[in-house]
């Protein structure tokens, strides 16, 4: 337990301290995450609206599907990926491998089932009357669409938040296609199983304590949207 | 006219729930839905809203067939907005739910400002222009959602059961605002209703619909019963197992029956011994409609009965007298 201990109050001064190579890791981990996050919303949300709100064939076997990616392992994303990729894949012309877009691509793969699935439940819940209400007001189906989307606000940012804490807590995916490359790739999750390895514990202590800084942050920002919406 | 209905059906399921071979309603007029639960009255006022279309049959609105096929409903939909039982305030605050219908329109946010503040004053809910809209009782509501179809600037407004959730306060100030929209503003109205008072306050012209149908007579006083056989064998209905009313003929079992309110004779005495269908009653309610008065009678059943103003001064009645109530044959049907 004590090295524990050691490592915490070492840690703490190294936040403190501000190490260039610590602000380099958390740095790299919140671009990627952010930028696979905004894509996978912007592509999620309106999915997961359509979804909800058009009757089709298959519809619950869709559903059914992206219910069951949701437990989607992030090696598999990962291999996945680099099967594309990788030098002997089509896309392998592109040089995407080791990179952060890489990570990018393999991230939005895993947190899209996540924002659309939510999204679907948050609409769904949403008041027959709202669309209905809309609509007699004039609304085009795209107005009548922003104000559903505008009740089910709270969910759908619940949805994203959860989205993010995903792909920033995630390692498979941004070891395997992203490489872990020191000052590029290296990420919180990377360089903490990197550590690890090495038996370096501060490093990763203070980067487990940025990870949980992040997710508590994100909540009390959550839950402070939510508290003024019920004012 | 401003809508013409011809052979209109609604099918849910296997059900009809709309079955009108022909209906028109006239603009600039108030218009009054009047039917039971489960008549049809909503379902009719969504078809006449464009929110929904009927499973066969045409609509006609303002001379033009409606085509339901291509998506031209959204400018039909506005110049008619439905203010529904129970509206739904988007959960931002009343001012800003006036502004969508406004912003739909592409009005000027100036102009929008001087339309928010006349319309919050013509529904008296000025003070609450920057409350939240979801905080607001059911009779603020409902006046909240009245203005923000008046900024739709419609050309009618169809009202589903305008205050069956409010209080009475409130149901006075609402009945207040549908008449001054419709002679001020000229606004055609449409609005449904299961009260036959009220329909007769507020309504030009009342359409009784009944299991989706129209129906002739008022069909108001509706009782369940149970048509039995006398102990001469003459055929008679139990209403509500409470009173005996004597039918000339029907299939035995249970029926709904309809005494029209217009038909059942009133008088303070009854003959010796008192004809058939004679009930004595106490006098309960006394409602003002236009040159008649509407007398709700406790004869074990309430009974709603129609007298003419001379006859009332006549028979110098007031609450709580004693009255006989014959109703002739051709008052009763079977429904």
């Amino acid at each position: 337990m004590e090295f524990l201990f050691d490592s915490f109050f070492s840690a703490i001064l190294l936040l403190w301290s501000i190490d260039p190579e610590l602000v380099e890791i958390v740095s790299v981990s919140l671009k990627v995450s952010s930028t696979s996050t905004i894509i996978a919303s912007l592509v999620g949300v309106p999915a997961g609206f359509l979804i909800a709100f058009r009757e089709f064939p298959g519809k619950r076997m869709l559903i059914t599907i992206l219910n069951t990616l949701l437990a989607l392992p992030t090696v598999v994303v990962g291999l996945f990926v680099y099967a594309f990729i990788s030098r002997r894949g089509v896309l392998g012309v592109l040089d995407l491998l080791y990179t952060q877009k890489a990570m990018v691509i393999g991230q939005v793969i895993l947190i899209i089932p996540i924002i659309t699935v939510f999204t679907i439940s948050a609409i769904s819940t949403i008041d027959e009357r709202y669309r209905k209400t809309a609509m007699t007001l004039g609304a085009n189906a795209l107005q009548t669409a922003w104000v559903i989307i505008r009740e089910a606000r709270f969910a759908i940012v619940a949805a994203v938040i959860a989205a993010f804490g995903r792909v920033i807590a995630e390692v498979g995916i941004s070891m395997m296609l992203g490489g872990n490359a020191k000052g590029f790739t290296r990420n919180i999750t990377t360089a903490m199983a990197l550590e690890y390895d090495k038996g370096e514990f501060v490093l990763s202590v203070a980067l487990g304590i940025v990870l949980l800084t992040v997710s508590f942050g994100l909540n009390i920002f959550f839950n402070y949207i939510q508290g003024r919406a019920r004012v | 006219m401003l809508y013409e209905l011809s052979n209109l059906k609604k099918i849910y399921g296997k059900r009809a729930v709309l079955d009108l071979p022909h209906l028109s309603v006239e603009e600039g007029r108030i218009v009054g839905l009047l039917g039971p639960n489960g008549a049809g009255k909503t379902t009719l006022l969504e078809i006449f809203a464009f929110l929904s279309g009927p499973t066969s049959g045409e609509v006609w609105f303002q001379g033009k067939k409606v085509a339901y096929e291509n998506n031209r409903l959204r400018d039909l939909r506005r110049r008619v907005v439905i203010v529904q039982q129970h509206p739904i305030m988007f959960s931002v605050t009343v001012e800003k739910n006036l502004e969508f219908p406004l912003n739909i329109r592409k009005v000027p946010k100036q102009r929008q400002e001087e339309v928010i503040d006349e319309l919050l004053d013509l529904v008296g809910m000025w003070e609450f222009k920057h409350a939240r809209a979801h905080n607001l009782s059911g009779g603020e509501t409902q006046r909240i959602a009245i203005a923000r179809a008046l900024a739709c600037s419609p050309q009618v407004i169809l009202f589903d059961e305008p205050t069956a959730s409010v209080d009475v306060e409130n149901q006075i100030a609402i009945e207040r605002i549908v008449r001054e929209i419709n002679q001020d503003k000229g606004i055609s109205v449409i609005f449904t209703s299961h009260d036959m008072n009220q329909a007769a306050r507020l309504a030009d012209e009342i359409v009784f619909l009944f299991e989706g149908r129209l129906a002739q007579s008022t069909y108001e006083n509706i009782f369940s019963g149970q048509i039995l056989s006398g102990e001469n064998g003459d055929p008679y209905c139990l209403l509500q197992n409470k009173v005996k009313l004597g039918i000339i003929e029907g299939k035995m079992g249970p029926v709904r029956i309809a005494i029209d309110p217009s038909a059942i004779q009133v008088s303070q005495t009854a003959d010796d011994p008192p004809p058939a269908n004679s009930f004595k009653g106490r006098l309960v309610q006394l409602t003002d409609e236009k040159n008649k008065v509407r007398a709700l009678v406790d004869v074990g059943l309430p009974l709603c009965v129609l007298i003419s103003k001379e006859d009332l001064a006549a028979m110098s009645l007031g609450m709580g007298s004693t009255v006989w109530l014959t109703c002739p044959p051709d008052s009763i049907e079977i429904i």
